[in-house]
């Protein structure tokens, strides 16, 4: 097996950050796309683990950010480091000239960053997509294709999220070296359920959040009615708008049965979007539409949104298609951001800090 | 063959309760009374004063009662008059009277102890009453669970609800009412443990679509078989056996606490 064949066709994909983000959801559907994009350097600050997984698929490796950026061989940037990175980061790949920037999300912590990225990403004109994998994934792109009026008549929005502990998909997906250590929260302390609860949104929910957001015109008017944890991890939060009724739903558990569902309704119409676990190579998401007494299915596809993120990567790379609007990913981030931050709020106003928490109480 | 209980339906009845496919599918236990003569078996439509309405059946004779989609009411003084008579008295609910409920029942009271969360979705078509969706719903659920603590209406409109409230155990519950034609009107409840759960779905009795009960593990899946049957007629088979025994069915001591429960969440 060659793994640099085809060079000269191929575009060269340059990672930042090695961890399993990169050995098992990017890795993967690279591999499956070798026609188009070809892996050509891998950095991370621990070099033993650059070495490693850039000798798995015959790229350069550094442990430095300046040595990727400046490497000629790379075309296009995945940022896949930890979050805190992730806007100077983005910001760093636009201005040495790379062709396309994939950022995994949040692509940053606040609307600012979020803004000076936008404009540099438009000074530059190298686009920049961030990685809400169900965005991309072909299930999704068939509902929106079909949906009709629905993200404007819709009433009712959720978000389902039942998920094993990531380790078990990363398994199926590689060998995962450099797996982070994880602890037992304190979950009396209302300190310990904001966190969870802004780690869940930021971590779990802003997965689909941008779907959200395409049923939510008036998203700017969101409010946290309700919003409780999920033992060991996990919440249930109530959000509304004006015109939406907008359900969150999570809790990562040891079960092998995963279910990942996106739902809207309107008074005639519905639509559920069924999508695979992350990390698995098993296509892509159901799309099944309701009309009183007629049901329509759409998929599923045989690529997920992981791929369909890199297919998207190179078209936009090779100038075929028009780039996202940077005022999109704004409003996802700055919507995920003020949910983040309104559900913290109604902790506090509900529980005095450092007062025990009751499990299942309403925060 | 004469049948064995004979039956008398408001016309009211007759429709919400699918009576007459529900009779004439147990053929040898009912059948319609003569005109003019007492039946053994009286149905009533639940609207407000059906429990009145039962206790004066009881009175005229009527050793069965069969109550269609009852309203949330007071039912002590039916039941004084349901175990002074002997009478037995049944309930026709949308959801909770589903044949698979008791085993669904089995299922999530072996996992409850361990439960991390309980989600339970609700749609009807659009335009129904959410209250009269929530009645149903919660009926369904605490069918189920047992009693929820803690219930508190977290938002209620025109196109639905959200209650929170919590399980034994202190693991926080949701129900959530939709409403949509989009879909058939039916109820989700799934409950989570650690390592599993249970996934129950049940239907509108328009017809005898099963009900889907489905208990995971580490070991597995396991759906329980699937009953054909409506709730209505699974009413029905419920009402012959106390008949047939003598016994009294447990419906209206469950009903009071429903009741309770939905007057703290007005």
């Amino acid at each position: 097996m060659t793994a640099n064949h085809a060079v000269e066709r191929t575009l060269g994909v340059g990672i930042l950050g090695a961890g399993p983000v990169t050995q098992a959801i990017h890795l993967p559907p690279l591999a499956r796309l070798r026609n188009l994009l070809t892996v050509r350097h891998i950095m991370d600050v621990d070099a033993a683990v650059a070495e490693s997984v850039a000798a798995r698929v015959g790229a350069t490796h550094s442990t430095s950010i300046e040595a990727l950026l400046g490497d000629p061989e790379v075309d296009v940037v995945a940022i896949c480091s930890p979050h805190q990175f992730h806007a100077e980061q983005v910001i760093a790949a636009c201005r040495a000239g790379k062709k396309a920037v994939l950022c995994e999300k949040p692509f940053a912590w606040n609307a600012e960053e979020a803004a000076e990225i936008s404009a540099v990403s438009q000074e530059t004109r190298v686009p920049i997509i961030v990685g809400a994998m169900h965005t991309f994934d072909p299930g999704w792109l068939a509902a929106e294709a079909n949906w009709g009026d629905l993200p404007e008549t819709a009433h009712t929005i959720r978000s389902s999220i039942v998920l094993p502990p990531n380790a078990r998909f990363e398994d199926f997906a590689t060998e995962i070296i450099t797996r982070p250590a994880s602890g037992t929260p304190d979950y009396t302390d209302a300190e310990v359920i904001k966190g969870m609860l802004r780690g869940g949104i930021m971590g779990l929910a802003i997965h689909d959040l941008p779907l959200v957001r395409r049923f939510t015109p008036d998203f700017a008017l969101v409010e946290v009615l309700e919003a409780r944890i999920v033992r060991p991890f996990g919440y249930i939060i109530s959000l509304r708008t004006p015109t939406r009724t907008i359900e969150l739903r999570a809790a990562m558990n040891n079960t092998w049965k995963p279910e990942w569902s996106f739902e809207a309704f309107s008074d005639d119409a519905a639509v559920r979007i069924d999508f695979t676990p992350s990390y698995v190579q098993a296509g892509s998401a159901t799309a099944t539409f309701s009309r009183a007494g007629e049901t329509t299915v759409h998929g599923p596809f045989d690529h997920n949104g992981y791929e369909g993120e890199w297919r998207e990567l190179a078209a936009l790379a090779a100038w075929a298609k028009q780039p996202p609007s940077p005022q999109n990913l704004i409003d996802d981030l700055t919507f995920a951001l003020d949910i983040a931050e309104a559900t913290a709020a109604a902790v506090d106003a509900d529980h005095k800090v450092g007062q025990p928490v009751r499990e299942g109480a309403h925060a | 063959m004469s049948p064995q209980y004979t039956v008398h339906a408001t016309p009211e009845a007759r429709d919400a309760g699918a009576v007459d496919l529900a009779v004439a599918s147990l053929p040898a236990s009912f059948g319609p009374a003569e005109a003019g003569s007492a039946a053994d078996v009286a149905v009533l439509p639940g609207q407000p004063g059906w429990t009145a309405e039962a206790a004066r059946a009881i009175d005229g004779g009527a050793r069965g009662i069969v109550v269609v989609n009852p309203a949330p009411e007071s039912v002590s003084d039916l039941l004084e008059a349901a175990e002074t008579n002997g009478s037995a008295v049944v309930l026709d609910q949308r959801w909770a009277s589903n044949p698979a409920v008791p085993g669904a029942e089995d299922a999530v009271r072996a996992m409850a102890g361990r439960a991390a969360v309980l989600d339970s979705v609700a749609t009807a078509p659009a335009g129904t009453g959410s209250g009269e969706l929530l009645a149903d719903h919660l009926a369904a659920v605490v069918r189920l669970t047992g009693h929820l603590e803690n219930l508190r209406v977290v938002a209620s409109g025109a196109h639905g609800y959200t209650v929170s409230g919590r399980l034994a155990n202190g693991a926080p519950a949701a129900l959530q009412g939709v409403l949509s034609s989009a879909r058939p009107a039916g109820v989700s409840i799934s409950m989570l443990t650690d390592d599993g759960g249970v996934n129950v779905t049940l239907p509108d009795p328009l017809a005898a679509w099963p009900a889907t009960v489905k208990a995971t593990g580490p070991q597995g899946e396991l759906l329980l078989p699937t009953l054909y049957e409506s709730a209505h007629r699974a009413t029905w088979r419920r009402l012959k056996e106390h008949l047939d025994a003598g016994t009294s069915p447990s419906d209206l001591h469950r009903f009071a606490a429903l009741t309770a429960s939905l007057s703290a969440l007005s």
